[in-house]
C-alpha cells in the first residue's frame, strides 16, 4: 500500500507539467497570466485559433512524415546490420563502434550535415530530415534489434542454410518473421527520437513548408505578446497522438528496451 | 547414397587443436557414431562435415566429390539438431516441406512428400500444429521428418536425443536406427552417451582430445579396446583398471593378485569388466562390499580390495545361491575370469597384444 502511494506520487509529479499544459490550453487568453493552477473558465478557443496563428497542420504533417520516414529508413538499414552484429564472430565490436558514434554530441555534425544536404539540394526538405534522422537512428535501432536476434537460437539459421537458403533469404524467410516484435520496438523508438528531434530540424529545415512541430513551437510568437494558451494547445495536439501510440505499443516498447538492456 | 571421406581434418581454436589430423571414412549406407567426452571435438567434426564450420586443414568429400570449400547449401546434407531448430512461425507441415520448397519442388508435390515423411515418423496428426504446441519428443520427430523428406546424401545428427527424457531417448534412438536403415542413407551421429552409441552404430568412433582413439564395430570396441581411454569410456559400469606388475602369469598390484596370462612386465594396467570380476562370500576373503545396488536382474557391487575400489556386476540368480542378502560390510573373495582380462601398457595406455 505504501509502495503504491509512493508510486502514485511519482506519477503525479511526472504528469504535473502536462496537466498544467492542459490547464493553460483550456483557458481564454485573458486568464493565461493569472498563475492559478486551474482555469476559472474553460474554453476550447485556443485549439481553434492556433490553426490561424501558425501552420499547425503543416507542422504536424511534417513531423509525422519525417518521423515515420526516418523510422522506416533506420530499421531497413539496422535490421541486416543487427543480423550481422549478432551473428558474426566479431559483430560485437562493430556494434560498439556504431553505438559509440551515437554517444557523440549531435551538434558536432550539424555544420558538415548542413553543407552535405545543401550540396544534395535537400535543405529545407522532408527528404533531408528523413535522411538525417533516419541515419542518426540506425545505431539505436541496430542495438535494439541485435538483442532480439541474439534471442533466436543460431541453430535456426544453421538449419535454414542446410535446408538450402542463402544468408539473405535466411534473414528474409526465417529470421525476419521471428523478429517482428523487435522490428516494431525499433520502429517506435526511432519514430519517437525523430518526432522529438529539435536540433537537426532547426538547422536543416526552417522554411514554413518544411518546419516540424518542435521548430514551429519554438518560434511561436505573435507581434506583441506570446500566445501561451495557443502554444500549450499546439503542444498538446502534437503530444496526444504520440502518447496514444506509446500506450498502444507499450508491450513492444517495454520488451524492446529491456531486451537491449539485459543483452 | 554416398560414402564420406574425411582426410587429415584439423581445427584450432585459440591455439588449441579441437580436431587434430582426423581421418575417417563413412561407408555408404552405414551409420557411424562419434562418441567421446565433452570437448573431444565430435560436434566440431560433424559441423565441419555439414559445412557450418570451416576446417583449418584437411578435406571432406561426399560421394567422392571434394566439398571442403562448399557452403552447406550445396553439400546436400540434412541435419538434426540437439535443440530441434524448427521454424517456430511455420506449421509442422511447412517445416517439413521447407527444404523441398527451397530446392524448387512445387507446392503440391512438397506437401505430399511432407505428409509421407510425417507418416514415417508417426506425426501425421500434428501436421497443422505449430512447433510450440508440441512436446520435445514430437518436435524432434518433426526435425527428423524434415531431414528425411528430401533424401539427402548424408544425415547428420548432433546429439539429437540429449534434450529428451530417458524413456523417450531409448524409444527414439531405435526409431532413428530403423529410419536410417530403411532409407539406406549414410549417417554421422554425434553423442556423448556411450550406451546410445553402442546400440545404434554400425561403426563406432571414440574420440579423445580431437583424435581418434579407436574405430570399429561396437562389439570390437567392447571386446578389444585399443587403449585404456576406450576401455574406460565404453561399457557401463566402466571397466576396472588396476596398475601393477605381471610376473609368471600373475598380476600383482596394491594388495591384490589375479591370474592373468601374458608376458612379464614391470608396469601394466589390468582391465577387468565388471561382469568378469568374480565376487563370492567368504569369511577369509580379501575384499569388503562397500555399496550394493540392485538393478532388477543383476547386482552392482562396489568392493574394496587392497588399495582398489572395484565394480562388479553379478547376476541376481547367482547371488540367490549365497543364502543371504548381500549388504555393505560383507567380506568376499574377489577373483577375475583370467581368459577375459585386458592388459595395457601403463606408460602408453596401449593394449598389449
Amino acid at each position: 500500500m505504501k509502495v503504491r502511494l509512493v508510486l502514485l506520487g511519482g506519477v503525479a509529479v511526472a504528469l504535473l507539467p502536462i496537466a498544467y499544459l492542459l490547464s493553460l490550453a483550456l483557458r481564454p487568453a485573458g486568464e493565461v497570466l493569472n498563475s492559478s493552477l486551474l482555469p476559472d473558465t474553460v474554453s476550447l478557443e485556443n485549439f481553434v485559433k492556433v490553426f490561424d496563428t501558425i501552420e499547425l497542420g503543416t507542422m504536424l504533417t511534417n513531423s509525422w512524415v519525417s518521423a515515420v520516414g526516418a523510422a522506416v529508413l533506420a530499421v531497413v538499414i539496422a535490421t541486416p546490420a543487427a543480423y550481422f552484429t549478432a551473428r558474426h564472430v566479431r559483430g560485437d565490436r562493430l556494434l560498439t563502434i556504431l553505438l559509440a558514434s551515437y554517444c557523440a554530441p549531435p551538434i558536432v555534425a550539424i555544420i558538415p550535415l548542413f553543407f552535405l544536404l545543401r550540396y544534395a539540394g535537400l535543405t529545407n526538405s522532408l527528404a533531408g530530415l528523413v535522411l538525417v534522422n533516419g541515419l542518426a537512428g540506425v545505431p539505436v535501432a541496430a542495438w535494439l534489434l541485435d538483442g532480439f536476434v541474439r534471442r533466436i537460437p543460431v541453430e535456426i539459421d544453421e538449419a535454414a542454410v542446410i535446408d538450402g537458403l542463402s544468408v539473405a533469404s535466411t534473414l528474409r524467410k526465417v529470421i525476419l518473421p521471428l523478429l517482428w516484435p523487435g522490428v516494431v520496438a525499433a520502429l517506435l523508438v526511432t519514430f519517437f527520437l525523430s518526432y522529438n528531434d529539435f536540433l537537426f530540424a532547426v538547422y536543416l529545415a526552417v522554411t514554413k513548408e518544411s518546419q516540424t512541430l518542435t521548430v514551429g513551437l519554438s518560434l511561436f510568437q505573435g507581434d506583441r505578446n506570446v500566445q501561451f494558451g495557443q502554444q500549450a494547445a499546439a503542444g498538446l495536439l502534437g503530444l496526444a497522438p504520440v502518447y496514444v501510440l506509446a500506450l498502444a505499443a507499450q508491450r513492444y516498447l517495454v520488451g524492446g528496451l529491456t531486451t537491449g538492456a539485459t543483452k | 547414397m554416398s560414402h564420406v571421406d574425411v582426410v587429415g581434418l584439423t581445427k584450432t581454436y585459440d591455439d588449441r587443436a579441437v580436431v587434430d589430423d582426423l581421418s575417417l571414412t563413412l561407408p555408404d549406407g552405414s551409420l557411424t557414431v562419434l562418441v567421446g567426452p565433452s570437448g573431444c571435438g565430435k560436434s566440431t567434426t560433424l559441423r565441419i562435415v555439414a559445412g557450418l564450420e570451416s576446417a583449418d586443414g584437411g578435406t571432406v568429400s561426399i560421394g567422392g566429390r571434394d566439398v571442403t570449400a562448399e557452403s552447406p547449401r550445396t553439400r546436400d546434407v540434412a541435419m538434426v539438431f540437439q535443440n530441434y531448430a524448427l521454424y517456430p512461425h511455420l506449421s509442422v507441415a511447412a517445416n517439413i516441406a521447407f527444404p523441398l520448397r527451397n530446392n524448387g519442388v512445387a507446392k503440391d508435390e512438397a506437401a505430399r512428400r511432407a505428409r509421407e515423411a510425417a507418416d514415417r515418423v508417426g506425426i501425421t496428426a500434428l501436421l497443422d500444429r505449430k512447433p510450440r504446441q508440441l512436446s520435445g519428443g514430437q518436435q524432434q520427430r518433426v526435425a527428423i521428418a524434415r531431414a528425411l523428406v528430401r533424401t539427402p546424401k548424408v544425415f547428420l545428427f548432433d546429439e539429437p536425443l540429449s534434450n529428451l527424457d530417458a524413456k523417450l531417448r531409448v524409444e527414439l534412438r531405435s526409431e532413428i536406427r530403423r529410419l536410417q536403415q530403411e532409407s539406406g542413407i549414410t549417417a554421422l551421429y554425434v553423442t556423448h552417451d556411450q550406451e546410445e552409441a553402442m546400440t545404434i552404430a554400425d561403426q563406432l568412433v571414440v574420440l579423445d582430445a580431437g583424435a581418434i582413439a579407436q574405430v570399429g564395430t561396437p562389439e570390437e570396441l567392447y571386446r578389444r579396446p585399443a587403449n585404456t581411454f576406450v576401455a574406460a569410456f565404453i561399457g557401463s559400469p566402466s571397466m576396472n583398471l588396476l596398475q601393477g606388475a605381471l610376473r609368471g602369469g600373475t598380476f600383482e598390484g596394491d594388495g591384490v593378485r589375479f591370474g592373468a596370462p601374458g608376458a612379464d612386465a614391470a608396469a601394466v594396467t589390468l582391465g577387468v569388466r565388471p561382469e568378469d570380476l568374480l565376487v563370492t562370500p567368504s569369511e577369509h576373503g580379501e575384499g569388503t562390499i562397500e555399496i550394493v545396488e540392485l538393478l532388477g536382474p543383476r547386482y552392482v557391487f562396489i568392493v574394496t580390495a587392497g588399495a582398489h575400489r572395484l565394480t562388479a556386476v553379478v547376476e541376481a540368480a547367482a547371488v540367490a545361491s549365497w543364502g543371504k542378502t548381500p549388504a555393505p560390510g560383507d567380506v568376499v573373495t574377489v577373483d577375475v575370469r583370467a581368459d577375459r582380462v585386458h592388459l595395457f601398457d601403463t606408460a602408453s595406455g596401449r593394449r598389449r597384444a
